[in-house]
């Protein structure tokens, strides 16, 4: 078993607000691991540390067991809370575009374009320019562009938002067979019928990781019936201590 | 190299997709240097002057009709109070001129004029004095010939009854002297020969490369500024910063891609100022390409190494009254040798200055690249030093990798 990622001991602090206080991570190949927490708690933070958008106080990073290098990034599919898209352009020429920075080139390309189109039920609005597109499809579209090559480890930073339940329900159909066929991923996500999704969880609260697990057994062990209801219990343990 | 080429690519699709972008690009610095044309390059109209007191006075013949009104005082007066005309002389000794006064420009107008008329008005006076000496002298020249008729007969005189006296008076008196002939009027003129050009340039054809090298400035400054800011804002430079391209392939992606497009877009510039407006211009036009196209790329890695600082796009606009105006001004549009020595110094550090230096040299004074490498090559330091930091800005956003 490899650990495609690894953090340890994270520290951020933005000017003399603790972000991160000693946060670490571990993913394991093959999980979906979900990142929920309430908003300002981290976890975009936490995800652009890991991506080496930003630097961290202190701390160290691994990403497949090695300090990240250019090359790490060929493995690794990023999709931001921003949509991060070109407007003026097509969605083709958009996800053509990201297709040949990662190195994708020529049939190849437009083959595996179309694919991910298909993936995210695209395939029919290739042509249109991205500026005409509603919120959901530019959601969509951001993350066939973090498909596109084929990455063996995906940091989606709240994939869902704004997308009807539909849609959000074929998307995680689309990480699950990701997941089989090998893929890591993490997801940070405000949505708790997702979190029942992933294989763990971890619960990031004020720059802290207050509780981490597989949802099940997280639920058992603080006697809750729901997700939400574990920040409830865990800020009550801290309480009485 | 592909990735630099998909970068480029992907800039050039955006531009040429955004129609605006694209005629804010090509059309806008078309239509605004041909609206300065018209204002620079319009010939001055003549002065409105008036002439008054003229009756009693000689000098009237130096101010002729055609050029100036003949007025009552009362009627100057309130001429000029509405700015009908621009000055009056009045010609009463000694004469005095008063202007309107309320634009430079025309109290230059009517001055020269004036002076024009003065020098005639001097050359006037000198004939008369010149007519009243020759009299006296003719005077006197007749008054001399009855004295030396006089002496001739009183010689005459003497010779007959005092022979021995006059040899002594022969000896001892002064040779009368030939009067000058006067001299042959001579009207003074200037002859004028040009270094460079000729008298033909307006103040165009002088503005002109100055105002090609703002133009072309502003509108990469502002186009490129507001395009990599939004490369930020967006989180697209998140996504190539996650992706495997390098530091440098992204900041010479934007160079090459906005590059292929300052090319199109300086060569229209540049004709259509040669071409189209027939800007003075005695240099090759590659010559003025070269220089358009170095600045551009100073602009482009300027607004990018700027768009650092700017969160949006109006904090990125707020950049141009800071990076732009005092380039106007300091570019060379005015003389700044008698500035103060720290404004010359901010001066030295401005793009525009050399390119404006750089465009003269070959418009104007039509050297060839021994009249323009040492400006262009600060230019390419600008873009190197500019383009260097963006790297380095770059690279400290990506700490793990680097």
């Amino acid at each position: 078993m490899s650990f495609p990622v690894k953090g340890e001991h994270l520290h951020k602090k933005f000017k003399n607000q603790i972000v991160l206080s000693d946060v670490s991570l571990t993913l394991q190949e093959g999980e979906i691991y979900g990142l929920i927490g309430p908003s300002g708690a981290g976890k975009t933070t936490l995800v652009r540390i890991l991506l080496g958008l930003e630097k961290a106080d202190s701390g160290k990073i691994e990403l497949f067991e090695q300090r990240p290098t250019l090359n790490a990034f060929r493995s690794l599919g990023y999709m931001a809370q921003s949509d991060a898209l070109y407007s003026e352009l097509s969605a083709y020429q958009n996800l053509s575009f990201f297709a040949s920075i990662q190195g994708l080139h020529g049939k190849a390309k437009k083959s595996r374009i179309l694919e991910v189109a298909k993936a995210v039920e695209l395939d029919k609005d290739l042509k249109k320019s991205v500026a005409q597109f509603s919120g959901g499809m530019k959601r969509r579209l951001s993350l066939a562009a973090a498909l596109i090559h084929q990455p063996r480890l995906y940091l989606l930073d709240e994939p869902t938002v704004g997308l009807d339940p539909l849609i959000r329900k074929k998307l995680w159909t689309l990480f699950h067979y990701l997941k089989e066929k090998g893929a890591t991923i993490i997801v940070t996500t405000h949505v708790m019928d997702e979190v029942a999704q992933c294989s763990r969880v971890g619960l990031l609260s004020e720059g802290k990781i207050i509780a981490e697990g597989a949802p099940k057994a997280l639920m058992q062990r603080y006697h809750v019936s729901s997700v939400e209801d574990i920040f409830i219990a865990v800020e009550k343990e801290g309480a009485k201590k | 190299m592909r990735n630099l080429f998909a970068m480029a690519r992907r800039i050039i699709s955006q531009i040429v997709r955004d129609k605006r972008t694209l005629a804010l690009l090509i059309i806008a610095p078309l239509l605004i240097l041909t609206l300065v044309w018209y204002i620079f390059g319009a010939k001055t109209s003549e002065p409105n002057l008036a002439i008054i007191h003229y009756d009693s006075s000689d000098y009237m013949s130096a101010f002729a009709k055609n050029d100036y009104k003949r007025m009552t005082p009362l009627q100057a007066r309130q001429a000029l109070a509405d700015k009908k005309i621009d000055a009056y002389v009045d010609l009463k000794n000694p004469v005095k001129v008063h202007l309107e006064g309320s634009d430079p420009q025309r109290n230059g107008l009517a001055m020269s004029k004036i002076q024009e008329s003065m020098q005639t008005m001097q050359t006037i006076t000198v004939t008369a004095l010149k007519d009243e000496l020759t009299d006296v002298i003719k005077a006197q020249q007749k008054d001399m010939q009855a004295q030396q008729q006089m002496i001739a007969q009183m010689a005459k005189a003497m010779q007959i009854y005092a022979p021995g006296a006059l040899a002594q008076i022969t000896q001892n008196a002064p040779k009368a002297e030939q009067p000058d002939s006067p001299h042959k009027q001579e009207k003074v003129t200037l002859d004028v020969s040009y270094l460079h050009a000729n008298d033909d340039l307006n103040t165009f054809d002088a503005f002109g490369p100055a105002m090609v090298g703002i133009f072309v400035f502003l509108f990469i400054f502002m186009i490129g500024g507001v395009s990599f800011l939004r490369e930020r804002t967006t989180g697209t430079l998140d996504r190539l910063m996650a992706s495997p391209m390098k530091n440098y392939q992204i900041i010479w992606g934007y160079m090459i891609g906005f590059g292929l497009f300052v090319i199109v877009q300086s060569f229209l510039l540049t004709c259509y100022i040669v071409y189209v407006l027939q800007i003075y211009n005695v240099g090759h036009l590659l010559d003025v390409l070269i220089i358009v196209f170095i600045l551009s790329f100073s602009a482009l890695s300027l607004s990018i190494l700027l768009s650092t600082f700017a969160s949006n796009e109006l904090q990125m606009f707020q950049f141009i009254p800071l990076v732009i105006v005092p380039q106007v001004f300091l570019s060379g549009l005015f003389p700044i040798d008698t500035l103060p020595g720290w404004v010359q110094a901010i001066g030295n550090l401005m793009p525009i200055h050399y390119s404006t230096e750089a465009l003269r040299n070959i418009m104007i004074r039509g050297s060839g690249f021994s009249g323009w490498w040492l400006d262009g090559l600060i230019l390419i330091l600008f873009s190197a030093v500019f383009i260097t930091i963006n790297i380095l800005v770059i690279r400290r956003q990506r700490p793990l990798t680097s």
